[in-house]
């Protein structure tokens, strides 16, 4: 029962893992905290619904469109161009005039406002599904666990997309102009490195990830509505404050250990004490060591007064 | 004319408590910190005005100056751990502290009626209340603002190291931003309690804190007049764009976005610089001769 409590938030975990690293990246890179994430998260779920039944959202479309693997590439690239959109429209104007952070996170929360908006009008607020059969249920038991296929699925997300950010932030040569940005725009810009490049590559990423997790919820719970990415957002604040804004192996990690804590929370306590727990744990992170446990794309973080 | 009083009466409530709270926001802000805590001493202060007035008959003037207290004490405690933060970490720590207050508050529910919330509050305040709340408070702020404080808080706010170099206790006037916004949250959030006369733990949520910071940056975070013109338009727009009821969201998040992009310094503040910068100009030119060479001496 422990053993299969602990499996089941795991698997939570990757949720938070895969939707905290496109959260963390952009702070990483651009110092920013983007609250429109969770609803870049939402949309992604959305066209992915799109892509794999139409007939969901649009009435009199077609009943299937795309199997399922492509409409998770499909949700992938909508969901970054739109993180590319947000940064034209929510952050470009703010770099130019070498804004606060302040303006950029309260841009951003405009930013999400009108995507929510959005897409509360083209859901009409329903609460919508895939068609049954989107994935196909097998359930495994071994050794008195439960795991289905589709947690299985997430498990290998969660390995295998902080791989590839991993290995393109560290081992490529995009990556190298990009942790120079994040370590200083001015120095990389005199390096002949291209900030906007570089920040339209960030934003389509995180974009990216974040298409991908909605679509996984919305599998996951079988359940799509406008407000879905929005308490992944404050949840992945615990996450990327536990593993240390901007760090990838953190952002991993921290993901699993609050699934884990949630789900045995939830279980043993009470449903009602998870969320005081979790912003509680937050809370005495910022307090303790607010860079977190893990370093970041640059070494300092300005947290503490100098 | 009347019936239109009658109609528009609420939204006056409603905008003065929302007043209230971006003056609550106002303060922190313009001592530099980038505290988003006014909702959830929004909600001590208001279960506080509650339970007191139902739970042990307390009567409300006692039971807001309660509220108050408890806004303030919260601020000045919520102040020690976060001087040692800054910026976005502030806004992280103080968006958990209202997450957990209202998780907390949906959870004690022998105490707050959890999700449901608490009813039947003794409906004794009315809009006269209000309004005289509002104008005492914008008084006392603009008065404090005035002050050495006011002074003090403007230094922190532009340049923290400039302040420390001239011997002021950052610290300590951010503990004081902190507990002054703290009393105002919680006197307010007291008021809200009395006047809508039912309260729960989600109306002191992730809106509410929107709602609040959406107004000062929209009004200004130097001078008074920014948070209560800010709150006024965050108020009454959505009720002009009535047949834009469905954009509701979309228009509070455009204007959010083209208020923080080509007016940074909040509407107020902007114009109010703008007539500074024009008397200035003017003032040189009149007295571009003589005046300038005898000054000199």
């Amino acid at each position: 029962m422990l053993l299969q409590q602990l499996l089941n938030g795991l698997v939570t975990g990757c949720i938070y893992a895969v939707f905290a690293l496109g959260f963390t990246l952009i702070f990483g890179v651009h110092r920013v905290l983007n609250l429109a994430h969770g609803t870049v998260c939402t949309w992604g779920a959305l066209f992915g619904l799109l892509l794999v039944s139409p007939n969901a959202i649009i009435d009199g479309a077609p009943l299937t469109l795309l199997p399922l693997p492509l409409a998770i590439v499909g949700a992938a690239l909508g969901a970054g161009l739109l993180g590319i959109v947000l940064d034209f429209i929510a952050f470009r104007p703010l770099r130019r005039r070498r804004a606060s952070e302040f303006s950029a996170l309260v841009s951003s929360i405009g930013a999400s406002f009108i995507l929510l908006s959005l897409a509360q009008q083209f859901t009409r607020t329903a609460i919508l599904r895939f068609p049954f059969g989107t994935f196909p249920i097998h359930v495994y038991r071994f050794a008195g666990l439960r795991l289905s296929l589709l947690q299985l699925l997430m498990i290998g997300l969660a390995i295998v997309l902080p791989i590839l950010v991993g290995f393109y932030l560290y081992r490529t040569n995009f990556g190298r102009q990009v942790r120079a940005v994040a370590i200083n725009e001015n120095t990389a810009r005199l390096l002949g490195v291209n900030p906007a490049a570089v920040y339209l590559q960030i934003f389509f990423i995180s974009g990216a990830l974040a298409g991908v997790v909605g679509v996984m919820i919305g599998l996951a719970f079988n359940s799509i509505n406008f407000m879905m990415g929005e308490s992944y957002l404050l949840r992945s604040f615990v996450v990327v404050v536990l593993g240390g804004l901007g760090s990838i192996s953190g952002a991993v990690v921290a993901g699993l250990v609050l699934g884990v804590i949630q789900n045995l929370t939830d279980v043993y306590l009470s449903t009602g004490l998870s969320d005081a727990i979790i912003f509680s744990i937050l809370f005495v992170i910022l307090l303790v060591r607010p860079t977190g446990f893990f370093r970041g794309l640059q070494q300092d973080v300005r947290v503490v007064r100098a | 004319m009347n019936a239109w009083i009658v109609t528009y009466l609420p939204l006056l409530g409603a905008a003065l408590l929302n007043c209230g709270f971006a003056i609550s926001q106002y303060i922190v802000m313009r001592a530099g910190v980038f505290s988003v805590a006014t909702a959830g001493y929004a909600s001590l202060g208001a279960y506080t005005a509650a339970t007191l007035t139902m739970r042990y008959g307390v009567p409300p003037p006692l039971a807001l100056l309660a509220s108050a207290l408890v806004g303030a004490l919260t601020g000045g405690i919520l102040s020690i751990p976060l001087a040692r933060l800054r910026g976005v970490f502030q806004a992280i720590a103080t968006l958990a502290f209202v997450q957990i207050v209202m998780s907390l508050a949906l959870f004690s529910d022998r105490l707050t009626g959890g999700a449901m919330g608490m009813n039947g509050i003794p409906q004794v305040v009315q809009w006269p209340h209000l309004l005289i709340y509002v104008v005492a408070l914008v008084y006392l702020i603009s008065a404090l603002g005035g002050s050495s404080i006011g002074r003090v808080f403007d230094t922190a706010r532009q340049d923290e190291t400039v302040a420390v170099s001239l011997g002021m206790s950052v610290t300590r006037y951010h503990a004081l931003a902190f507990a002054l916004s703290g009393a105002v949250g919680g006197l307010t959030g007291g008021f809200y309690a009395f006047y809508l006369h039912s309260i729960t733990p989600d109306q002191f949520g992730f809106a509410l804190l929107v709602t609040t910071l959406a107004a000062v940056v929209l009004g200004g975070r130097v001078s008074v007049a920014g948070p209560i013109v800010g709150a006024a338009i965050m108020t009454f727009l959505p009720e002009l764009a009535r047949p834009l009821a469905e954009q509701r969201y979309l228009l509070n998040g455009a204007l959010l976005m083209i208020a923080i992009i080509y007016l940074p310094e909040g509407i107020v503040d902007t114009v109010k610089y703008k007539l500074e910068q024009r008397k200035l100009t003017r003032a040189s030119l009149n007295g571009a001769g003589g005046r300038h060479a005898t000054s000199e001496r």
